[in-house]
């Protein structure tokens, strides 16, 4: 059917708005990194979180919008590369959605530069009967990489709408809304092998699409090989590692957090609280809890928003610009050999990188991983060794008073502990690793909007995830301390805290801390460090044994839902077990060789 | 490198080399599926861009990469040598 017969069949009705006893179903579908999520967001004026890398959406997303005078539930869905054959979690949930008789149309997204890529999947499209419409999308990129496609006559081939946009630009976006109604079904493509879907999708692409020689993307190739060859790519990680500590670390940890803390908090906010409660609440158990040594304003929102919250934004804000870039997945070429060891592949630098950011959304794309071991084996690296953002904000605010060395003892020491897990791991459990494909995005120059919508929806994540904890345990620390159960803790704990690990016995209460979130511990250790109870390396052992220990509870109930709880339980036990150890063997070391940093 | 009627493996060129894939090796039924899905299928044209530490090759318009078991899997034949000088 031609794409003029199917407008006539739905008839001249996109004017009128449509009533229906459901909302039209508009499921988005396409390989990964095309701009699914992108096309996503001006469909729905909802925000996906979009990057430049593939594996960004891991759920579904689903937004309802008026589209051409209709009610539509749009289903944005992660990148798939293939619906026959092996498929991974995600292609299994898109064929799911493929397969719901409520489906009224496909819209699949193509990148316009590679569509044999694309034909391959719209060839098997096919098999499941539903109207579609096809997007090329980047058509910008393609014609600057030289790539011409005649859409009029692909579009009379196939008899099904084929579109060209620019989704970030909004360019096109129009004429996929009037196009909504005219989806058509794909003829089928014949037989349904891989290999035959390669075929059909190659005699497309040699009908259709014309490469010029080009001329206008060099500094993209120049730069794209220079971040990806050893001789200029590791100083190049090297900088880039060094611009982030400039950022995160000294802007952020130190020079806002300064800022925050001491010139409002502690001027202004924490004073007026304190007069506010002195005046209007008689009760003293009261007031402490609001604004004494283990107050909600003093202590719980004080750790939230001076301590934490400006080293979460600049991180945001700097990991954004790199995700953007499309340079984090070019460093699997690096560490492709090391995560082998670890019976992992270079894929798994995705995972691991986000873990910065967020331990519990990477728990989360360890999905991108190819088997079932992988998957596992980066869950527990994950919740052993990676700081997030917030953790990540205590650490440099403390360590980077202290000294750089003490800085890389730290993270020599946690990268070293996430080897060794890692390499046994990889022989302790059963099963196989994957081998190592991965696909390169172009590098391209991020978009400011994007990069600081991001950071605001991943900044509002942040308050609303940690503060309530942090709040929570600011409160279960009062009780604790009221009841006498902090007394009673710190001295349980003093073997193991100060005669394994040499802390002050007050570090007993900042581990309880940890349990709840490792940068609300990290955060209490960042309060004794100021107050002057810690020496150097207490600092460094301290900082160590909280950076290796549980993971928070929102990574923990992730790992349930990921894993399952018995195998989140041995992972909790392990690394706990791997923390403490790893604390008492180092304070041993640091102090056997007299290292004062 | 001279041209040769006869496939190469991906893993033996050296970077700079371009040519098309002839076929994936079926001894691994889950590589040349995801190989196929991603693009590198027969006729498709190939460019070696870099070998060290791993392979790395634009495949069409993708540019991926590769440990070097998955390059011993890819088969290329090469174009002639001018083309070569990149």
């Amino acid at each position: 059917m031609s794409c003029a017969q199917a407008a006539v069949r739905d008839g001249a009705v996109d004017s009128l708005l449509t009533l229906r006893s459901r909302p039209r179903r508009i499921a988005l579908v396409g390989n990964a990194n095309v701009g699914k999520s992108v096309l996503f967001g001006r469909l729905t004026g909802q925000y996906a979180v979009v990057s430049n890398y593939p594996g960004t959406t891991v759920a579904i997303t689903q937004g309802r919008a008026v589209i051409g005078g209709e009610v539509c539930d749009v289903i944005d869905t992660p990148g798939i590369t293939a619906l026959n054959g092996a498929l991974s979690e995600d292609e299994h949930v898109s064929r799911r959605i493929l397969e719901d008789d409520d489906l009224d149309l496909v819209i699949q997204v193509a990148d316009a530069r590679n569509i044999r890529r694309g034909l391959m999947l719209t060839s098997q499209l096919a098999a499941f009967g539903r109207p579609m419409l096809l997007v090329l999308n980047m058509v910008d990129e393609a014609h600057a990489h030289g790539v011409e496609i005649d859409v009029a006559g692909l579009q009379a081939e196939l008899g099904v709408p084929v579109l060209e946009t620019v989704a970030t630009e909004g360019r096109g976006v129009p004429e996929v809304r009037l196009a909504l109604g005219h989806g058509a079904v794909l003829a089928s493509t014949g037989p349904q092998s891989p290999r035959d879907h390669a075929r059909w999708a190659h005699d497309l692409v040699v009908k259709f699409r014309r490469v010029r020689p080009h001329s206008a993307v060099r500094w993209q190739e120049r730069l794209s090989r220079a971040v990806r060859e050893p001789l200029t790519g590791l100083p190049i990680l090297a900088l880039v590692l060094y611009v982030m500590y400039l950022a995160v670390g000294v802007f952020g940890a130190q020079t806002l957090v300064g800022l925050i803390e001491k010139g409002v908090f502690t001027r202004f906010i924490n004073p007026a609280a304190i007069s506010l409660a002195d005046r209007f609440i008689p009760w003293e158990p009261v007031r402490a809890l609001f604004v004494g040594e283990y107050g909600l304003i003093t202590m719980g929102m004080t750790y939230a928003i001076a301590i934490v919250l400006p080293v979460v934004a600049t991180f945001f804000l700097v990991f954004g610009f790199l995700e953007d870039s499309g340079y984090i997945p070019r460093l699997a070429i690096f560490s492709d050999r090391i995560f082998r060891a670890m019976g992992l592949n270079g894929k798994a630098v995705l995972p691991m990188v986000l873990g910065l950011g967020c331990d519990t959304m990477a728990t989360m794309t360890t999905r991108v991983l190819g088997t079932p071991k992988e998957r596992l084996i980066a869950v527990l690296l994950l919740a052993l060794g990676v700081p997030c953002s917030a953790q990540l904000a205590t650490i440099l605010g403390i360590l980077g008073g202290i000294s750089f060395a003490a800085l890389m003892t730290l993270f020599g020491v946690v990268l070293l502990q996430m080897f060794i897990v890692g390499f046994l791991a990889a022989r302790a459990l059963p099963g196989e690793r994957s081998e190592f494909i991965m696909e390169l995005p172009p590098l391209r120059w991020p978009q400011m909007r994007n990069i600081v919508h991001k950071t605001v929806i991943r900044v509002r994540w942040y308050l609303g995830e940690a503060v309530p904890l942090f709040l929570l345990g600011t409160g279960l620390l009062f009780v604790l301390s009221r009841t006498g159960g902090l007394t009673w803790v710190t001295r349980m704990a003093e073997p193991l805290v100060s005669g394994l690990l040499g802390l002050p016995p007050q570090a007993a209460g900042v581990f309880v801390m940890g349990f709840l979130r490792r940068d609300y511990g990290a955060a209490g250790l960042f309060q004794l460090a100021h107050a002057g109870q810690l020496d150097a390396v207490q600092a460094v052992v301290a900082l160590t044994v909280m950076t290796l220990f549980v993971p928070c509870v929102a990574n923990f109930l992730m790992m349930v839902k990921e894993q399952r709880l018995r195998p989140a339980l041995a992972i909790l036990a392990v690394v706990t077990v791997i923390a403490l150890g790893t604390g008492a063997v180092l304070n041993l070391i640091l102090r056997g060789l007299h290292v004062t940093f | 490198m001279s041209p040769s009627d006869r496939p190469h493996r991906l893993s033996s060129l050296i970077a700079g080399t371009r040519g098309r894939v002839v076929r994936v090796a079926l001894d691994n039924r889950d590589r040349a599926e995801r190989l196929t899905a991603l693009g590198v299928t027969p006729g498709a044209p190939i460019v070696v861009l870099q070998r060290f530490p791993g392979v790395v090759f634009q495949c069409d318009q993708t540019e991926l990469a590769v440990e070097p078991t998955v390059a011993d899997a890819i088969f290329v034949d090469i174009d002639e040598p001018r083309d070569q000088l990149w």
